[in-house]
């Protein structure tokens, strides 16, 4: 106990420090401040960007494109990658093509959504869903494998139905693969989103953070930068903390 | 049918499909030029083409060995050393979760829109891959080796030489592999977003006047490029074989990163 306490006072103290070098290096003026402006100042200015209404209305339209996606991607992929672990004839066909699909950068198929969808709210959800699936069905396919073959069997001996043998021994032997799956789908469904909102887009935060970039608001950017960051980290360590809550039921 | 019948089928039938639906009209030239004349799109633009390759290379290239011997380097000092390892792994993959693409804008602002703003990203893009997947290499390693090593009076060097760098090196090779094929999309990712030269660029301006069949072009070669580097990686691999300890454990955080469980969106 006591050494977890230390590392995570450790840990902490490793982003104070960043952040500390980061303020240092600024008003000191090592590093010109036009192109880092200091710490201080960023997160002041985050907290202003927060209150604005556009960019409420941008974190708005990007959550709502990456839900999207996540709500067609998740479904589809996980129906896929089901399919996939149970037919073995299926599987033997898809399933090198699958890997193949899943290794290739998906980036730059991006110019592709924009010439089909234009540019607009299907472009992005269509790209975040693009980036998504293959992840989802390859973590599918494992989760159902993680399913022990004993506990089937013993389940089946017992004469337990289909939906007792759904809910008593898929379930809790797939949750904790399953929300490791989510966990990194988020990952690329946001990335997706985000790509394709700086790419070619209107509105969005992405779109925001290019702007600011291109019109060299360094505070703007930087302060929107660590917005991201913090939204992400936040999601991830959320359905990290869940996945230790049901690691009991890994077997 | 035997499945890998079917599935040779199955992509003979695509690539058909590519070249006829859009010939018949049933989908517009606009969404998917045919086969024919994206190739020959490609063809008659060659020199062009070859120009943006080269420089695309180029900052591949350099990205790549920023990216490799930093990850390998600092993957080794966090792998060997239990302390840095329980304290950085964790927050080293909490930042796995921030979408790396919205640092693009800050790294042009700081070096401009040429070859070095995207060498700086395309280097941190590959780099946490690596440098995991070499911390998993070396904390992998058996044990028992080691244990055995140390008994039979091995010096340090030998132990590094003749133990800890063979276990390694098959965990350490598919970081490489998924680190370069990240290196190779951030770099003509960032081409796609700001810049005024390379393959990404080339694909951006075909796509801004709607000319399909050189956009389709461009991402044909860029498909090349990151299949033809995984497969070299591949090849090397299997040569490697040989000193695959056959370590569970290695080989599971080898598959682990090469499923993606270790790595960050593209």
């Amino acid at each position: 106990m006591q050494a977890t306490l230390t590392i995570k006072l450790a840990r902490v103290a490793i982003v104070i420090a960043i952040f500390a070098l980061w303020e240092v290096l600024s008003r000191t003026g090592l590093v010109n401040s036009r192109l880092l402006p200091p710490a201080s100042d960023t997160l002041a200015t985050l907290a202003d960007l927060l209150q604005r209404a556009s960019v409420q209305n941008d974190l708005m339209v990007t959550a709502s494109e990456v839900l999207a996606a996540f709500a067609l991607a998740v479904p589809f992929g996980a129906l896929i990658g089901f399919l996939l672990a149970e037919n073995r004839y299926f599987a033997d066909v898809a399933k090198p093509l699958l890997f193949f699909a899943f290794s290739i950068p998906k980036s730059i198929f991006l110019p592709m959504f924009i010439l089909v969808f234009g540019v607009g709210f299907a472009q992005k959800v269509g790209f975040g869903f693009f980036s998504t699936i293959f992840i989802v069905i390859m973590s599918t396919t494992t989760a159902v494998e993680s399913v022990k073959v004993e506990h089937l069997t013993v389940a089946r001996s017992y004469g337990a139905t289909r939906a007792q043998t759904a809910f008593r021994v898929y379930l809790p032997s797939m949750l904790p693969v399953l929300l490791e799956a989510l966990r990194i789908s988020m990952i690329f469904n946001l990335t997706g989103v985000i790509l394709a909102e700086m790419y070619a887009s209107r509105d969005g935060i992405g779109h925001q953070i290019a702007t600011w970039g291109e019109n060299f608001q360094m505070k703007q950017l930087l302060a929107g930068v660590v917005m991201v960051a913090a939204i992400a980290m936040t999601f991830n360590e959320l359905i990290r903390w869940v996945e230790t809550r049901c690691s009991h039921w890994r077997t | 049918m035997r499945a890998k019948t079917l599935r040779h089928l199955i992509v003979v039938g695509l690539i058909v499909l590519w070249e006829l639906l859009p010939r018949a009209g049933l989908i517009p030239e606009l969404f998917l030029p045919s086969l024919s004349s994206t190739l020959l799109a490609g063809w008659n633009e060659a020199a062009e083409y070859g120009h943006a390759l080269a420089v695309t290379l180029y900052e591949v290239a350099v990205s790549m060995a920023f990216a490799c011997g930093g990850g390998i380097l600092l993957g080794a000092i966090v792998g060997s050393l239990p302390r840095p390892r329980l304290l950085i792994m964790p927050m080293v993959s909490s930042l796995y979760a921030v979408p790396l693409v919205i640092l693009y804008p800050v790294f042009t602002v700081w070096l401009g829109i040429g070859s070095e703003s995207k060498i700086a990203f395309a280097s941190i893009y590959g780099f946490l891959p690596t440098m995991l997947a070499t911390a998993a290499g070396i904390q992998t390693i058996d044990p028992q080796l080691l244990l055995a090593a140390r008994s039979m009076g091995a010096t340090l060097n030998q132990r590094l030489v003749r133990v800890i760098i063979p276990a390694a090196i098959p965990t350490v090779l598919s970081g490489l592999r998924v680190g370069g094929a990240l290196v190779i999309v951030g770099v003509v990712v960032s081409e796609m977003l700001i810049s005024s030269a390379g393959i990404g660029y080339l694909i951006s301006r075909y796509r801004t006047i709607l000319d399909s069949p050189h956009v389709f072009a461009g991402v044909l070669l860029v498909l090349f490029m990151a299949i033809a580097f995984n497969t070299a990686i591949r090849w090397i691999e299997r040569k490697a074989a040989i000193w695959q300890t056959g370590m569970r454990a290695g080989q599971n955080a080898a598959d682990e990163i090469g499923s993606g469980a270790m790595q960050p969106a593209t």
